[in-house]
C-alpha cells in the first residue's frame, strides 16, 4: 500500500444492516488531487471518518503516508488537514482567534503568518465567538484550521458546502495557491464537480459503498468516450452493449458512454452492426455523471 | 495576460493553456520579453492544479516560446514566433469537425466561410465575439 | 515529491499546558460566580461576626463545599464539548484516551486552585475573627445505643449524664480533607460525561431513585428502610462511606440535640477517625480512577 499517500485495502464499514463501505480499495497517488464523488449516503464521509480513525472499520485497513490509521492514529492525523462534513459545535464559547491559537499548539508546523493570511482572505472576524458564526464562516474557519499547518495530506469532505458562490471560488483559488506553495496530496469530496474540474487530476466514484471506478484524468480523457452511432430501427444491442446505451425515440440512433481504447471500441460497435458517427471526449463532470448513474461497460 | 478556459472543452487542460498563450502571441496581447503570470498566480486565477500550469509552461519552454529568468519568473522568449500556422490548423480542425457533425461537406463549408467573411468585411469594425454564433444572417 | 520528514505529533507537555489554558477559559463563568458567592458570604459573615461575639474556628474539614464543587466541576469542564462523534477534540493528533484524561487533569488543576482559595479564605476569616486554628476541643459523645445513624435523637429525651466527654485534638492532616475530598468526587464525577452520551439523564435518574428511597424511609419513620436496603446508607454514612471521603465524617457524625434540661447542644455520634478517612479516601479515589479509566477507554484508538 506504500507509494500512495492515502490508501485503503478492503475497507468495509457497516451500520447495523446498512453497508456504508464495501471492500473499498482506494489508492490516492502522492501529490494527486483526487476527487471522490458519489450520491448522498454513498459512503464518502464514512471514508474520511475512517481515515481519521474517528470510527473503526469492520474489515480492512487504511494508511496515510504509510502510517496505519488505526494503530498509529495520532501520527497519521499529524500529517492531515481535515475538513469534516458537518460543522463542529464544540468550543462555541471560544473566539476564533483563541481557537486558532488552541489548535496551533498541536501542530509543530503551524504557520502563523499563513493562518493570518488565510483568515484575511476568508474575511473571518477573529474576535467573534465560534458559536456565533454563520454556517459559511464556520466552514471557512475549518478550512483555515486545515490549511494553516501546511499538512502533506488534505482530507476535505465537501469543503465548499455552505459557502456562497464568491466564497467558493475564493476557497478553491486559495487551494490552488496552497498547492503551488505546499506540495500536498488532496482527497476531497464534492457535489460540484465542475468547480474542481481544473484542480482534479484523479477521480473516484462511490456507489452504494463500492468504489466502481478510480482513474487519473489522463486515463479518463484517453478511455472514457461518448459514442454516437446510427443503428437499424429493429436492431438489438448485443448483451455487453446493452447496459448504459441510450436510444433515440426514432430508434435509429444510439449513444453509449464506454471505457476502453477508442479504436477497439469502435471496432466492437461496428462489428455489432452500429455505424459510429461521432466519438467525443468527455469533461470530467460528464464522465462522473456517466459513472455515477449508469453501469459503464468496458 | 488574461486567460480563460472553455469549460466545455474536453481536451487536457495544459494543452488549452498552451493554446491560450499561443493565441495571445498571435493576437498581440503578448509580446516577446513580456512576463507571463507565475504558476501560482495563473493556477489561482484559473482555479487549476499548479502542476497543470507547470506542465503547460514546461512544454512551451521546450518549444522555445517561453523561457525562465532565474529569480525573476517566466517570460516570452525573444525569438518566439507567433505561431499562426499551428493556431490556424487548430481553428480549421475544429471547424471541419463541427461541419462534419452538422452534416456539412468541406467544400460547402469553405464556400460559406468566404460568404460570411465578405459580409463581415463590409460591416463596421466590431470586436470579435464568440456569441455571434447563433446569427441567422 | 515524497515528504522527507513527517510532521511530528505534539509533545505531551504542550498538550497538557494548552488543556489547562483551554479549561481555564471554559471555567471562567464558574470562577466568576464562585467569586461573587464568596464575596457575598464574606460580607454576610463579617456582619454576623460584628454582631455576635463568637469567633470562627478553622475547621476546613467540616465543609462539604469542596466535595460538592468537585462533583459538579466536570459539567463545566466538558460543557459544549462533543464527547461522542467527530468533534475537533478527537481529530487532533493526540491519542484520544490520553487526550481525554489530559482534559480531566487540567480541570483537576483548577479544582485544586479553587479549593486552596476556599481554604485560605476560611483561614483569613478565622484569623480576622480571632478564632483558633488548631485548638483542642471537648466533644460530647452520644453512646452508640442512643444514636442510630441517620436520625436525630428525639427532642428532650437526652440525659446529660449519658453524654461522654472526649478530648479531641485535630491534626493539620485534616486540612488535606477538602483537597482529597474534592479530588475523589471530581474523579468519580468526571467518568460520567466521558462514559455516557447523556449524562444528565443518568444523573437525574439516579438522583430520582435515591430521592424516592430516602423519602420513603423518612415518611414511614422507620429505620427498617435503612436496614432493608443495606447498601445505600453505609455507602454514605458508613465508616468508609462517601461522607468519610468528603469530610472525614465530621459532617455526618455531628448533630444537634436537645437535652432533657432544655439546652441545645451539638453532640457527636462518634469521634472522627483519621485512619478511616485515609482508607475511605483511598477506596473512593481508586474507584473513581478505575471508572475514569474505563470511561476514557471508551474513546481509545486501537480496538
Amino acid at each position: 500500500m506504500t507509494a500512495h499517500a492515502v490508501a485503503t485495502r478492503g475497507l468495509t464499514k457497516r451500520y447495523g444492516r446498512d453497508t456504508a463501505l464495501d471492500r473499498v480499495d482506494l489508492q490516492v497517488p502522492d501529490g494527486a488531487v483526487f476527487v471522490l464523488i458519489g450520491a448522498n449516503g454513498a459512503g464518502k464521509s464514512t471514508t474520511f471518518r475512517l481515515l481519521m480513525n474517528l470510527e473503526r472499520p469492520d474489515e480492512g485497513a487504511a494508511e496515510i503516508l504509510g502510517l496505519d490509521t488505526a494503530s498509529r492514529g495520532p501520527e497519521a492525523r499529524a500529517q492531515v488537514g481535515y475538513v469534516p462534513e458537518r460543522l463542529d459545535h464544540s468550543y462555541g464559547w471560544m473566539t476564533c482567534a483563541r481557537l486558532l491559537q488552541h489548535v496551533s499548539t498541536y501542530y509543530a508546523a503551524w504557520d502563523f503568518g499563513y493562518a493570518d493570511h488565510l483568515s484575511k482572505t476568508f474575511a473571518l472576524r477573529l474576535d467573534r465567538r465560534v458559536g456565533t458564526l454563520s454556517k459559511g464562516e464556520s466552514r471557512r474557519l475549518q478550512l483555515v484550521l486545515a490549511l494553516a499547518h501546511r499538512p502533506p495530506v488534505l482530507l476535505l469532505d465537501e469543503p465548499t458546502d455552505g459557502l456562497d458562490l464568491a466564497m467558493r471560488t475564493r476557497a478553491l483559488s486559495l487551494l490552488a495557491e496552497h498547492l503551488a506553495d505546499t506540495p500536498a496530496t488532496v482527497l476531497m469530496s464534492t457535489h460540484q464537480i465542475h468547480e474542481v474540474d481544473g484542480l482534479a487530476d484523479h477521480m473516484g466514484v462511490l456507489r452504494d459503498g463500492r468504489l466502481v471506478a478510480q482513474m487519473s484524468r489522463d486515463e479518463i480523457q484517453r478511455t472514457v468516450r461518448r459514442y454516437r452511432a446510427e443503428v437499424p430501427e429493429l436492431w438489438q444491442a448485443p448483451p455487453d452493449l446493452q447496459a448504459g446505451g441510450v436510444r433515440s425515440s426514432t430508434r435509429r440512433e444510439m449513444q453509449w458512454t464506454l471505457i476502453g481504447d477508442e479504436r477497439a471500441v469502435v471496432e466492437r460497435l461496428t462489428q455489432a452492426g452500429a455505424l459510429v458517427r461521432e466519438v467525443s471526449a468527455m469533461t470530467l463532470e460528464a464522465a462522473a455523471l456517466a459513472l455515477l448513474t449508469q453501469d459503464v461497460t468496458r | 495576460m488574461l486567460v480563460s478556459l472553455d469549460p466545455t472543452d474536453a481536451r487536457p487542460l495544459y494543452l488549452q493553456i498552451m493554446d491560450e498563450v499561443r493565441r495571445a502571441l498571435v493576437v498581440g496581447t503578448l509580446r516577446p520579453e513580456d512576463p507571463v503570470p507565475s504558476v501560482r498566480d495563473l493556477a489561482s486565477q484559473l482555479v487549476v492544479n499548479p502542476r497543470t500550469v507547470s506542465q503547460a509552461y514546461h512544454e512551451l519552454e521546450r518549444e522555445g516560446v517561453l523561457y525562465v529568468r532565474r529569480g525573476q519568473g517566466t517570460f516570452v522568449a525573444a525569438a518566439a514566433r507567433s505561431d499562426r500556422r499551428t493556431l490556424g490548423r487548430k481553428v480549421a480542425k475544429r471547424a471541419v469537425l463541427d461541419a462534419r457533425r452538422n452534416g456539412l461537406g468541406v467544400e460547402e463549408l469553405i464556400a460559406t466561410i468566404r460568404e460570411i467573411a465578405a459580409k463581415e468585411d463590409r460591416r463596421p469594425a466590431v470586436p470579435a465575439s464568440t456569441t455571434t454564433r447563433g446569427d441567422n444572417r | 515529491m515524497m515528504q522527507a520528514s513527517l510532521h511530528p505529533t505534539p509533545q505531551a507537555r504542550r498538550v497538557l499546558a494548552e488543556q489547562v489554558r483551554a479549561v481555564a477559559l471554559a471555567l471562567r463563568w464558574p470562577f466568576i460566580v464562585a467569586s461573587a458567592l464568596l464575596g457575598a458570604a464574606t460580607v454576610l459573615l463579617t456582619i454576623g461576626l460584628l454582631g455576635a461575639d463568637a469567633p470562627i474556628d478553622f475547621r476546613p474539614e467540616l465543609s462539604m463545599l469542596p466535595g460538592m464543587v468537585g462533583l459538579l466541576l466536570p459539567i463545566a469542564v466538558w460543557h459544549g464539548e462533543a464527547r461522542f462523534g467527530a468533534s475537533l477534540l478527537w481529530t487532533l493528533p493526540v491519542d484520544r484516551r490520553w487526550h481525554a484524561l489530559a482534559k480531566v487533569g487540567a480541570g483537576w488543576v483548577w479544582l485544586m486552585a479553587l479549593v486552596a482559595l476556599f481554604v485560605i479564605w476560611l483561614l483569613a476569616l478565622t484569623l480576622l475573627s480571632g478564632g483558633t486554628v488548631l485548638a483542642e476541643e471537648m466533644l460530647r459523645v452520644l453512646p452508640a445505643a442512643l444514636a442510630p445513624v441517620g436520625l436525630p435523637p428525639a427532642a428532650g429525651s437526652l440525659d446529660p449524664a449519658a453524654l461522654q466527654t472526649v478530648r479531641w485534638a485535630p491534626t493539620p492532616l485534616l486540612w488535606l480533607v477538602p483537597f482529597t475530598g474534592a479530588t475523589g468526587a471530581y474523579v468519580l464525577a468526571s467518568a460520567v460525561p466521558l462514559g455516557v452520551r447523556q449524562p444528565v439523564r443518568w444523573i437525574a435518574g439516579t438522583l430520582l431513585v435515591l430521592f424516592f428511597i430516602f423519602t420513603a424511609g423518612d415518611l414511614t419513620k422507620a429505620a427498617w428502610v435503612a436496614r432493608a436496603l443495606p447498601g445505600i446508607e453505609p455507602l454514605y454514612f458508613g465508616r468508609y462511606g462517601f461522607d468519610a471521603l468528603l469530610t472525614a465524617r465530621t459532617e455526618s457524625l455531628k448533630t444537634i440535640a436537645t437535652l432533657s434540661t432544655g439546652e441545645t447542644v451539638s453532640v457527636w455520634r462518634g469521634v472522627p477517625d483519621l485512619g478511616h478517612w485515609a482508607i475511605a479516601t483511598l477506596l473512593w479515589t481508586s474507584a473513581g480512577l478505575i471508572a475514569l479509566w474505563a470511561a476514557a477507554s471508551r474513546h481509545r484508538e486501537r480496538r
